[in-house]
């Protein structure tokens, strides 16, 4: 059987989760980024047994600790009613993680089946959707929030419902172009041939091979709807207070600034941690997948 | 025997890849003599084009040297420092490229690319020039590779040139500095059989005149026999055995040379096998077909194309690019609609979800969804038939007997096979629901000559166990010599030849299938022989404009 001989000699292929794990370990960004994230991920679940004041979440006044510097007891020091912003940016980052899987659970979703959608049937189905998602683009992200949080009551839900309006279009957008140059594949055409329905097509030929772009645009634009997350609250659109929020936090302490430079630079540096922590984690990712862009 | 001009001895290289380290040359020793024509030949794998990489010094950065030297005209270029390697490049040694679309930037000008190339090698070299003089020395490079029109070739894009003309200029590119050695790297591949043959032709003469010496690289045994006077066979990064070209071809020594001569398909002589022909009533009617693209004018793509399939035979549809071949195809699957003309399959009409025709692509890494595995791939055409799950297992099962690979190959990705392997699943895949046609568009052209022997003769064996009847399309005319019962030659749209294989190949009657004939690279002097007479006008009538 010199048939099967050969066969054999070419059965060496690694497992792609091998080499999947092989790169990720391998990519000190990567690993340093999930290290980051799982920290967090940790700090946000286990807030009220990790923080030393979880008390100070609410509307507590302790006017003898106003505006103590960083010290053994107040990590991050205090804020101008007294309270512990360790403890508060800790409980923050409950409300940075929630408004980046509500924005996310959303828009992810929602953008990828309009981008498989446009990618693969065309026509006027493809101007429609693309057509759509140009015209979203178009509008200025932080005018249009606003004007979302205004029209509606300035709480969580409404930010998140005003940042899900303008995200899903980035995905829409990235993922019709990859379904779009996947579709026109020869094993989408053999799954048609083999008599596979548009269902079929999209969302076990198309999505499938999708995954890869969708993961690593996903974690790069965590990062952002925490900035904008905290932007908004900055603002004053965002979580009303007492509730911690980093945004509203580094709000109130700006005019505190210079003197008190914890009650803006602690909040602040926590944004810039999950921020870079996501960042990171997306471009190892990148590197595992070899997704380019 | 003086000091060869380049001399690999002991040279060994591996490769790491996920932390595993893999060795792609053991002890590679050959030697190029100043003037001497040399082919590294081997298939998928075989380590001929790390060897030509090697020498040129463009290594992945993956890639470990780990023992042997590389001399050239005496001296080591293994130690040489960087600079002084670099400055081999071009002068010493010159490549052409597999490619010649890749191998240009689209947005750069055909001159741009030539005196970009000649502007760094003078400066190197110390001497300034001006650009209306390179420009001279360029044209005159161009002329050598027979672009008369060097003027017009300078001011075009790469898109606005055939794929033969970019090949000149591709051979333009490596003589601009009179390199002592020539290493091509599969030059022609990519192109038709006639275009192939032209530039192989060119290689030979520039050589000769230029006195140069020749690495070719290649897969392609009809390639060696024209252009080299010495052939290194390499398999899996071992030299299997050197010598004189027409003993190699001829009477080679070692085993795996002999299988690998023995798997490439002949045009003439005894080896040739004939088909019988099929007496039943035709399967597939084709009358007056014509396909334009486009509005009008259009691109007139199938010009009254008139066809008959007999039920079970091997009908084999040949032409170059852009001959109108696969569009013929994808109308009898219904992917396209005709223009006008009519298509008849006189068969019973399939059951719920079953096709009477399929298809088996050309290249089988882009007709697997990289992201399902076997199973998943050949259990969709059994859900659309409304099998359940036991009887998809079963059928499963058996469609994997049929192509011949193991059951567990059911939960494999198409990344843990080999070309051939994936070729067997697309088999499997595309009569899984039991078509009465299958047509095969080039199915072996991305495989091995060794793989496509054996994919061929799967393809045989399940026509004659299932009665099936196939649709061949294909440029290779070697392989549909042994292949298909009928042939028909198309050219720009247009039907030129039709008969029984053996009828076509004795005696062609329209000159371009002389042409076509006549321009395949063959194995032995006796096939070249026999080969049909084409004149030096006809020969240029038929050739996609390559100096126009």
């Amino acid at each position: 059987m010199a048939d099967m001989k050969m066969l054999d000699a070419s059965d060496r292929g690694l497992s792609s989760g091998y080499m999947m794990w092989y790169r990720f370990s391998r990519n000190p960004a990567a690993v340093v980024g999930s290290l980051i994230l799982i920290s967090i991920v940790i700090l946000a679940v286990f807030a009220p047994w990790l923080t030393p004041y979880p008390k100070h979440v609410g509307a507590v006044v302790d006017f003898r600790a106003r505006h103590l510097p960083p010290d053994a007891s107040h990590w991050f020091g205090t804020d101008k009613a007294g309270r512990d912003i360790f403890s508060r940016t800790v409980f923050g980052l409950r409300v940075s993680l929630l408004l980046v899987i509500g924005v996310l659970g959303i828009s992810v979703p929602v953008g990828t089946v309009l981008g498989l959608i446009a990618g693969y049937f065309g026509g006027w189905v493809e101007k429609l959707i693309t057509g759509l998602t140009n015209v979203m683009l178009a509008m200025p992200p932080l005018v249009m929030a606003l004007a979302v949080s205004n029209l509606l009551e300035p709480t969580l839900t409404n930010a998140m419902i005003a940042i899900t309006l303008l995200w899903w279009t980035w995905h829409a957008r990235l993922i019709y172009s990859v379904s779009k140059s996947i579709a026109s594949e020869d094993y989408i055409e053999a799954a048609r041939l083999a008599g596979a329905g548009p269902i079929h097509i999209l969302f076990r030929e198309i999505l499938p091979n999708c995954l890869a772009v969708i993961s690593v645009k996903t974690t790069l634009d965590a990062a952002f709807v925490i900035l904008f997350g905290a932007t908004l609250s900055f603002l004053g659109f965002g979580v009303k207070p007492p509730t911690p929020d980093l945004g509203s936090m580094v709000a109130d302490g700006r005019q505190f600034m210079p003197d008190f430079w914890w009650e803006v630079l602690c909040p602040g540096a926590v944004v810039f941690y999950v921020t870079l922590g996501f960042n990171l984690l997306g471009d190892g990712l990148r590197d595992m997948f070899d997704v380019e862009n | 025997m003086a000091e060869p001009l380049l001399n690999v001895d002991n040279l060994s290289v591996s490769f790491v890849t996920y932390g595993r380290s893999r060795q792609v040359l053991r002890n590679v020793s050959f030697s190029v003599a100043a003037g001497e024509r040399v082919a590294l030949i081997g298939e998928t794998g075989s380590g001929k084009s790390v060897t030509a990489k090697a020498i040129i010094g463009t290594l992945p950065k993956n890639a470990n040297i780990s023992a042997g030297t590389i001399g050239f005209a005496g001296r080591d270029v293994l130690s040489m420092p960087r600079a002084e390697r670099e400055a081999l490049k071009g002068t010493a040694f010159s490549l052409i490229m597999q490619d010649p679309l890749s191998s240009f930037n689209p947005v750069f000008k055909i001159g741009t690319h030539l005196d970009d190339v000649m502007r760094f090698a003078d400066k190197r070299n110390g001497i300034s020039t001006s650009k209306a003089e390179r420009r001279t020395r360029i044209a005159a490079v161009l002329r050598r590779v027979q672009l008369a029109d060097g003027e017009r070739v300078m001011n075009a894009y790469p898109s606005e040139l055939s794929g033969g003309m970019r090949q000149r200029v591709l051979i333009g590119l490596a003589l601009l500095h009179q390199p002592k050695l020539l290493i091509a790297d599969e030059p022609g591949t990519a192109l038709d059989v006639t275009t192939q043959d032209e530039i192989l032709n060119l290689i030979n003469q520039l050589v000769k005149e230029e006195n140069m010496a020749l690495l070719m690289i290649t897969h392609n045994l009809g390639v060696v026999r024209k252009v080299a006077d010495r052939v290194v066979v390499m398999h899996h990064g071992d030299i299997i055995e050197t010598g004189p070209c027409a003993e190699i071809l001829s009477n080679p020594s070692k085993d795996y040379t002999k299988a690998l001569l023995e798997a490439v398909p002949p045009l003439y002589g005894p080896r040739v096998i004939d088909l019988p022909r099929s007496e039943c009533a035709p399967i597939v009617t084709i009358k007056g077909l014509n396909k334009i693209y486009g509005k009008r004018p259009g691109y007139h793509a199938i010009r009254d194309v008139d066809l008959t399939l007999r039920e079970g035979e091997i009908f084999g549809l040949a032409g170059e690019s852009g001959s109108g071949k696969t569009s013929v195809a994808r109308i009898i699957m219904e992917l396209s609609r005709p223009t006008s003309g009519t298509i008849d399959i006189d068969a019973p009409a399939p059951g719920r979800g079953r096709r009477l025709t399929q298809i088996v692509y050309q290249n089988p890494g882009t007709s697997l969804n990289p992201k399902r595995t076997v199973k998943q791939t050949l259990s969709l055409p059994l859900t659309s038939i409304g099998m359940d799950a036991d009887a998809r297992e079963a059928r499963m099962r058996e469609l994997l007997d049929l192509v011949r690979l193991p059951q567990s190959y059911l939960a494999k990705y198409p990344h843990e096979l080999s070309g051939g392997q994936k070729q067997r699943v697309a088999i499997a895949r595309a009569l899984a629901a039991e078509p009465k046609i299958l047509i095969l568009d080039e199915p072996t052209a991305a495989l091995d000559v060794s793989v496509q022997k054996t994919v061929i003769e799967l393809l045989m064996q399940l026509r004659q166990d299932l009665g099936l009847t196939y649709l061949m399309i294909s440029h290779d005319l070697s392989l549909m010599r042994n292949f298909c019962s009928r042939i028909a030659v198309m050219l720009r749209g247009e039907i030129v030849e039709e008969g029984v294989t053996p009828e076509v190949f004795a005696d062609p009657k329209h000159p371009y299938t002389r042409a076509l004939i006549a321009a395949i690279p063959v194995v032995t002097d006796v096939e070249e022989r026999l080969k049909p007479i084409v004149t030096e006008e006809e020969r240029m009538r038929f050739l996609v404009k390559t100096t126009a």
